[in-house]
């Protein structure tokens, strides 16, 4: 169990660090649609071992939603040609981000081996943690809509995963909560997405936004 | 135990050119031509001995003595290393992990003063390319070997080999493969394989390409066949320490050792074909990208540490 | 179980449906009707007895920030049907606006009345999801943009609360408010778990270190929605927080709610100092008013009822000033606090409305924040060293005269032009608002009682 635990979480650490490696919107949304999967699988191997229901369904609605469809709805929110959006200048170089984003990694878990490991009891609860921080750390480390859309996906991940594995007990009304919501969230950003390559370009107003 | 070292040594030097000639071969046919025969880098080699050596006006005598230094540092490690053999035959003790880490280390180092030797533009370029990726990999090679040293408790490439063959646990641990993963994409380096170097001399890429442009004749021979004898090594630790462990005989005894010559080159044609359809699905990077590259092998090996310490 | 209390909920979820029917003028028609209806049934609530049941959990807190909510609701709607046509390339039609509107009051609705406290995390996520395209509703780039940061800082922040969530479950066993009120047993866990929901709840609260996107969103959303912003949807995550810090029983989680109030004031209170476009002064001023709040809120007991009282005044005050930010806005074009001349000439009421709604919002006697202030200052002088108290009275002063100062030039300036005056609502909601700031004076007794 802890073993399979390890397996996914860390598939899902390089994950993100591949999503820092890469520059083309495409190919992180496909890679964040695989991280996902490999959250439901983790949570079906989570129902077959606990025989809940309620997990299996968790697991089912996180494939259809955070594997299938959402990353379906991102991609074709895209402009014409999906495959060509790229994030042109990052504000940190790829390669100083990746490093970073592993130095996270393993600052979450001496933050976790510090602060929670003694109530918890179980290290690689650490895994999760460090996600969160990949993912916040993708969000500031990049301009693209998209992108930031992704690492906020991530960061609800690395909670999904969190809870999945340590609280399964948690209320079912919770969680289910959590993903409609992400829906929303994710509907809502693809409109404004949309709105944000059809507005027309003023480059003084941006700066109303300082101060 | 001394006639298994000279026969170790004749295998690798005898075989080496071959796997070259194997993966180029493979390549061609995914590209849907006919392409050359497997033993062309035999002949490319017999055909160099033949042609008279091209001295730069202004090199120096290291120039002249270098490939021959390098080939002879590579015949070292032949001696040293697991390759058909799980136990240390004769030359064994000499270095341990690191010890071939450094052997690997100053055949490079002595291929750049070559290089800068020359006094070539061309292979300055190259020199300068090389060393700054080698002086990012390299760190990662060293990570590598620290966590197989945590994993056996030893730098001793041949009891690291014992450890994967016999215990199920270590070999299939999350750490492990980590670090294969990990070594594996510093193979791609160092042996200039595609998404780092591709196979033309343009300047725009070239990076070890261009290092031995001025070289000719029987000099360009030994440094190709060195070349070639490197990939052979390091394709056989990554085989026998890293992935496939397996069958490699742990006790002295000469009809298993022969078995397994035959296992080894079935295991490396194996690796070629790999390296092959690699080759043919990747593009290569352009030069600032391989850095980026280079901070993904290096998150590989580190994060076997953090495997390590949270599997506890 | 008690219907009236879901029926605040039922009326704005109806209203909203209702929205989508295509007649002319119907959505604004029934938008008002269910928003005085929900004001009408929060005055019941206020005067029904507590309720503690698998869903739903009201005690006074509960039900004074739904009336809070319900009367912000009401005026933010009647604004709204004057104020739309200003907007000259709305993002959607009208009917979408309200259908919007109604929803961002049902989900704030339910963020105040719900017993279990992921629930309340559900509940705040879908202010976000409701209220992000209002904010956009002026369909310019920066308005956009500024949509984008609000999304995305504030979705990261709550993801940070929901960890918090969970480990507050696991420290606990329950998620019911009710149960995590009256609790006597908790794991270790819960303090790190509360202090992570401060941070979590506290971007949406416009609380440091991730108030970042508040100042934006305020800038560029239409006056309304600044308005209803401003005065009940960072009430509505301070009150998550009011209950984290009440089942919290640990001093040091209160201690670093208290950092963390009087270093919004301070950040606030500079900022404001140096701002030149007026929404975002009243922006900045907003979360100097939090920062107080939380600073109450850590304190507990007797100013708590003086972080109610301010959050209930300041709500008024502060929609009517964005009220009439709008009005300035429509007729100036400009957001700039230096080409805003002679208000109190060209448009004497909202002139004088906005001095004394700008006085209120500021804490001046005799409206309600001065004495929601003053109680939560006597509090803290019990409880730190009195040179922190005389700091933090130092920059509500800084904040004080920046406020006021800016907005006296922009009112006493000279300046010709003809009177341009607004007509009618545009006027008397904004007077209404700030009427009720100070009335609240008046009900600081029924208040107290409603909250014991």
């Amino acid at each position: 169990m802890n073993d399979f635990f390890m397996l996914i979480g860390f598939s899902e650490i390089l994950l993100v660090i591949f999503m820092q490696w890469e520059v083309y919107v495409a190919k992180i949304i496909k890679t964040f649609s695989i991280s996902s999967y490999a959250v439901s699988v983790f949570l079906l191997y989570l129902s077959f071992v606990q025989h809940s229901y309620l997990v299996l369904i968790l697991a089912i609605l996180t494939a259809v939603i955070r594997g299938f469809f959402i990353p379906n709805f991102i991609l074709k929110r895209l402009a014409r040609d999906p495959w060509r959006e790229r994030e042109s200048k990052p504000i940190m170089g790829t390669a100083s981000s990746i490093i970073i984003s592993l130095v996270i990694a393993i600052f979450a878990y001496v933050l976790y081996e510090a602060t929670m490991l003694n109530f918890i009891g179980v290290l690689s609860g650490a895994i999760p943690i460090a996600l969160v921080f990949q993912g916040a750390f993708l969000v500031i480390s990049r301009r693209n809509a998209f992108i930031q859309l992704v690492g906020y996906m991530v960061m609800e991940n690395a909670a999904f995963l969190f809870t999945g594995y340590l609280f399964p007990d948690l209320p079912f009304s919770v969680e289910a909560g959590t993903v409609l919501d992400l829906i929303g969230v994710v509907m809502i950003s693809g409109i404004i997405m949309r709105m944000r390559e059809n507005s027309p370009k003023k480059s003084d107003d941006i700066d109303e936004l300082r101060g | 135990m001394l006639a298994l070292s000279v026969i170790q040594l004749v295998y690798v030097l005898a075989l080496a050119p071959l796997i070259a000639g194997i993966i180029s071969t493979i390549e061609e046919r995914i590209e849907s031509k006919r392409g050359p025969s497997i033993f062309q880098p035999y002949y490319d080699l017999l055909k160099l001995f033949r042609k008279e050596n091209v001295i730069p006006a202004k090199s120096s005598p290291i120039f002249r003595i270098g490939p021959y230094v390098t080939f002879s540092l590579y015949m070292l490690l032949t001696l040293v290393l697991p390759i058909i053999t799980a136990f240390p035959l004769q030359f064994g003790p000499v270095v341990d992990f690191i010890g071939g880490g450094l052997t690997f280390g100053a055949a490079a180092t002595f291929k750049k003063l070559m290089a800068l030797d020359s006094r070539s533009n061309y292979a300055h370029l190259g020199t300068s390319r090389s060393a700054s990726i080698g002086a990012l990999s390299e760190p990662i090679t060293v990570l590598i070997f620290i966590m197989l040293g945590v994993i056996s408790k030893t730098n001793n490439p041949y009891i690291i080999n014992n450890v994967l063959q016999t215990s199920m646990t270590w070999y299939l641990s999350l750490v492990h493969w980590f670090v294969a993963a990990a070594f594996f994409m510093v193979l791609l380096v160092e042996t200039g394989k595609l998404p780092i170097e591709s196979h033309s001399t343009a300047e725009l890429g070239a990076i070890d390409q261009s290092m031995e442009i001025e070289y000719s004749g029987s000099d360009l021979a030994f440094f190709k066949w060195g070349g070639y004898a490197k990939q052979f090594l390091l394709m056989s630790v990554f085989l026998n320490v890293y992935t496939v462990p397996f069958w490699v005989p742990m006790k002295m005894n000469f009809d298993s050792v022969f078995i397994y010559m035959g296992i080894q080159l079935l295991k490396l044609v194996g690796l070629a074909i790999v390296f092959a359809f690699f080759e043919e699905s990747v593009s290569k990077f352009r030069l600032l990208k391989n850095f980026d590259y280079i901070a993904v092998a290096f998150s590989m090996a580190f994060l076997s540490f953090l495997v390590f310490s949270i599997s506890g | 179980m008690d219907l009236v209390y879901i029926l605040p909920m039922a009326a704005s979820l109806i209203g909203a449906l209702l929205c989508l029917v295509r007649i002319e003028k119907f959505e604004e028609i029934v938008s008002i009707i269910v928003s005085v209806c929900t004001s009408i049934f929060a005055v019941l609530i206020l005067f029904s007895p507590n309720v503690s049941n698998y869903f739903l959990f009201l005690d006074g807190i509960s039900k004074i920030m739904i009336l809070t909510i319900s009367i912000v609701y009401v005026m933010t709607v009647i604004f709204s049907t004057t104020f739309f046509k200003y907007i000259d390339e709305p993002l959607f039609q009208k009917r979408f606006y309200y259908l919007l509107l109604n929803l961002f009051a049902f989900s704030m609705f339910f963020s105040v009345s719900v017993n279990n406290f992921g629930l309340v995390w559900v509940g705040i996520e879908a202010t976000t999801v409701t209220s992000a395209l209002l904010v956009a509703t002026e369909n310019d780039e920066s308005s956009i943009e500024a949509t984008w940061r609000y999304i995305i800082i504030v979705s990261s922040g709550l993801v940070i609360s929901f960890i918090a969530n969970i480990l507050i479950y696991s420290a606990t066993g329950t998620l019911d408010i009710s149960k995590l009120l009256s609790m006597n047993s908790f794991s270790a866990l819960l303090p790190l778990g509360s202090m992570m929901a401060l941070v979590g709840y506290g971007t949406k609260a416009g609380i440091f270190p991730m108030h970042t996107w508040l100042p934006d969103v305020h800038g560029k959303a239409p006056a309304p929605v600044s308005a209803i912003f401003s005065g009940v949807l960072l009430p509505v995550a301070l009150y998550a927080m009011i209950r984290v810090i009440q089942f919290t029983p640990i001093e040091y989680v209160k201690t670093f709610a208290l950092i963390l109030g009087f270093l919004t004031v301070i950040i606030a209170a500079s900022l404001m100092a140096v701002q030149t476009n007026y929404k975002r002064l009243f922006a900045y001023s907003t979360m100097e008013n939090m920062g107080m709040a939380l600073i109450g809120i850590s304190l507990g007991g007797y100013a708590l009822l003086g972080v109610i009282i301010l959050i209930l005044s300041h709500a008024f005050a502060k929609s009517s000033t964005f009220f009439l930010s709008g009005n300035l806005l429509s007729r100036y074009k400009t957001l700039k606090i230096d080409e805003v001349k002679g208000v109190a000439g060209r448009m004497p009421i909202t002139a004088y409305t906005l001095l004394f709604s700008s006085m209120a919002i500021t804490g001046m006697p005799p409206f309600g924040t001065f004495f929601g202030e003053i109680m939560i200052i006597f509090v803290l002088l019990s409880a730190v060293h009195i040179g922190w108290v005389l700091l933090l009275m130092a920059f509500l002063a800084l904040a004080f005269i920046s406020m006021n100062f800016k907005v006296g030039k922009m009112l006493f300036s000279d300046s010709e032009g003809d009177n341009m005056e607004r007509k009618r609502v545009g006027t008397i909601i904004p007077v209404i608002d700030t009427i009720l700031s100070l009335a609240i004076v008046f009900f600081i007794p029924l208040i107290s009682k409603v909250i014991k």
